[in-house]
């Protein structure tokens, strides 16, 4: 019956043409965008401004030569156009003469990239003035960009792609799948079900399985274009990464089901998963950290089963990681798609 | 094996602003080709919807087959058959498809050729749903409710939006369902149908039964089996006058004058003589048995179908 379901699925499935291609399509296009648009930088470069000065002399040589050997790029512009980048907001950090000497303006709203910048800045300056002075040049410490599971990144879109594989997952389940679900509902299309003996339990487990296929298929075609164009390969056991995902699929996809037994009209569901996701995004550790959040809060984050998803995938694909870590994280994923689903069976109406 | 296919007592829905149905006793017997016929918004769509397990009710019991929903809801559902007042379906799923899938929940099931001949789908078995007319997809509905050979069927206005030869092989199926031993509860707003059809009829309206029986004893039961009407050409005129010199009831219609009577053979000369007298512009007499129209009319006042 379950598999009779399944296949059914698919079959209807397949034959929207137009939703089944922009669903393998999309991930793949972001992929060529964003890797394109990256494509030599090992991560996007930090840069500086620099404002001209007026009669540069000898120290102003020496200064941008130390600019460019740390590695920064330079950005050199006469005052009134970095004035209006600077209002534009675009600027993280701006070096401009002041009397004798230099100041350095950093955008509180960059803070991350302006502070990175504003180091090596001053590492610069210090080099500049021991070469203009003959002294041997400050020994530096030397800086190495690094994740976590020690393997050098070979390039941005192989940090993007599992990020990528991961966030489309939550998009399809949340969204989706949800919304899906809830506008066939309102549409009336699942009355006639509701009269057959067929267990609601059977119904949405044979729709996560397809979603689960479909995304099993998007994947495929996501490393395959991303080998293909980029030279990405995947670093860890393909049975972990397919592990990693069935998981990931299962519990997001559930999460839509659930949700979708909350909601009475498309609309509705389109406020409830925004409610979710949000959450979910914000506090999964992948805009920022929560170091300084309170102690609650961060238990309550730790719990959350977006970020030891991404974690683990990340670990095993970029870095071949095996899964002996990940367990807790994993686990908690699992956990999460368990409840979901439960609630989503006890949640669903057919009308 | 019980005898009653179906026992209602005391049924009541509510909705937020309307009582759709407000307590509905109800009892078919096994074989029985029952009616229940109403206006609009009578409750005939709630009374199934609460039997079939797709509605709850507020209060009131339901026995099907014997059965409860507290205790057997899964085995009622294996054993009756169901068409909806609309049925909306995967867009692109097949008839061929849809009937083998839904087949497919059901410990016991028909062919899906057989059921396809019985509803005259052949050719459009491998179109898509949503190219098939509203009448192809009432026949497929009809279908789908036979799928499980069910014991008993419940059929929502099955013959809505059929064309009169497809009417006719609706009203072919349910005497072979009949034939064959199965129960059958169906609503109609068609006087004919229920009379060609039912065995037995309840009349709904405002939520309530206001009249069970065969269709001929609830037409003996008003006890003026026939109906005199007099047609005019437009809109007929003020009866007032002619109803007093003739001394019986006269109720107007659109265009037509009814007068019923037990007796149409000595009203008749005597009719004749008074619209004669009173310069009664008519341009027909018509004498007809009274129908379940009347029964309708009769009982709340107002027409079946307005
Ligand atoms: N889901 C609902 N919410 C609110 N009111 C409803 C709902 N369903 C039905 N009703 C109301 O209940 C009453 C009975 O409706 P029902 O559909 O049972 O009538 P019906 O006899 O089947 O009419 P029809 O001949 O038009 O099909 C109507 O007044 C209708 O407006
Ligand atoms: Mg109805």
């Amino acid at each position: 019956m379950l598999w009779r379901q399944f296949a059914m699925e698919w079959r209807l499935y397949s034959r929207d043409r137009v939703a089944m291609f922009w669903t393998m399509a999309f991930p793949v296009i972001l992929l060529l965008g964003f890797g394109t648009i990256f494509r030599d930088s090992g991560g996007p470069k930090l840069a500086v401004v620099r404002v001209a000065t007026l009669a540069p002399g000898a120290r102003d040589a020496a200064l941008d030569q130390a600019l460019v050997d740390l590695q920064l790029k330079v950005v050199a512009l006469s005052r009134t156009e970095a004035e209006a980048r600077w209002a534009r907001g675009e600027t993280a950090a701006q070096l401009e003469p002041e009397g004798e000497g230099y100041r350095l303006r950093l955008n509180s709203y960059l803070m991350a990239q302006a502070g990175a910048t504003a180091g090596l800045v001053n590492q610069a300056w210090l080099v500049a003035q021991a070469r203009l002075s003959g002294a041997p040049e400050p020994r530096r410490i030397p800086i190495q960009v690094e994740s976590p599971g020690r393997k050098r990144s070979a390039n941005y879109a192989s940090f993007l792609l599992p990020g990528l594989l991961g966030l489309n997952l939550v998009s399809m389940g949340l969204f989706s799948v949800g919304m899906v679900n809830v506008s066939y509902r309102e549409k009336g299309k699942f009355r006639r079900l509701a009269v057959t003996p067929l267990p609601k339990w059977i119904f949405l487990l044979g729709q996560v399985l397809h979603r689960l296929t479909v995304t099993v298929v998007q994947a495929a075609i996501l490393l395959l274009v991303g080998y293909l164009v980029f030279g990405i390969a995947n670093q860890g056991s393909f049975l972990n990464l397919a592990l990693i995902m069935a998981l990931g699929t299962g519990c997001f996809m559930a999460f839509g089901f659930a949700l979708s037994g909350f909601a009475e009209t498309s609309e509705g569901y389109a406020a409830i998963s925004n409610l979710v996701f949000f959450p979910l995004m914000m506090l999964s550790g992948v805009y920022f950290t929560l170091d300084s959040a309170p102690a609650w809060l961060q238990h309550l984050v730790a719990g959350m089963p977006l970020a030891p998803f991404l974690k683990a995938l990340r670990a095993v694909f970029n870095d071949g990681a095996s899964l002996a870590g990940h367990g807790l994280g994993l686990g908690i994923v699992a956990a999460w798609g368990l409840a979901a689903f439960l609630l989503a069976v006890k949640r669903f109406r057919w009308a | 094996m019980t005898e009653s296919a179906l026992r209602l007592r005391g049924l009541r829905k509510t909705f937020p602003k309307v009582v759709a149905v407000a307590g509905v006793d109800l009892d078919v017997a096994r074989g029985e080709v029952f009616g229940l016929l109403g206006p609009n918004g009578a409750g005939k769509t709630t009374t199934l919807e609460v039997i079939e397990g797709l509605t709850e009710a507020d209060s009131g019991e339901i026995e099907i087959l014997g059965l409860t929903w507290a205790r057997n809801g899964r085995e009622i559902r294996s054993r009756i058959g169901v068409q909806l007042q609309s049925t909306s379906l995967f867009n692109k799923i097949t008839p061929r498809e849809a009937l083998d899938l839904y087949g497919s929940y059901y410990p016991r099931r028909r062919g899906t050729e057989e059921l396809l001949a019985l509803v005259q789908l052949e050719e459009k078995a491998d179109a898509y749903h949503i190219t098939l007319s509203g009448g192809q997809q009432q026949r497929l509905a009809l279908a789908m409710a036979l799928v499980n050979d069910p014991e008993l069927v419940f059929l929502d206005e099955p013959t809505t939006g059929l064309d009169p030869q497809a009417r006719r092989g609706l009203w072919d199926v349910v005497r072979r369902m009949k034939a064959e031993g199965r129960t059958v509860v169906l609503t109609t707003h068609y006087m004919d149908e229920a009379e060609a059809l039912c065995d037995r009829l309840a009349i709904m309206d405002h939520g309530k039964v206001i009249a069970t029986g065969t269709p001929a004893s609830l037409i003996a039961d008003l006890a003026l089996p026939s109906i005199v009407e007099l047609t005019f050409e437009g809109t007929a005129p003020d009866p007032a006058a002619f109803e007093a010199a003739l001394g019986l009831r006269v109720e107007p219609r659109m265009d037509l004058w009814e007068i019923p009577t037990p007796d149409p053979k000595t009203l008749l000369p005597r009719l004749l003589e008074a619209a004669e007298a009173a310069a009664v512009p008519f341009q027909q007499v018509h004498i007809r048995r009274a129908t379940l129209e009347d029964v309708f009319l009769h009982r709340t006042g107002r027409s079946l179908r307005e």
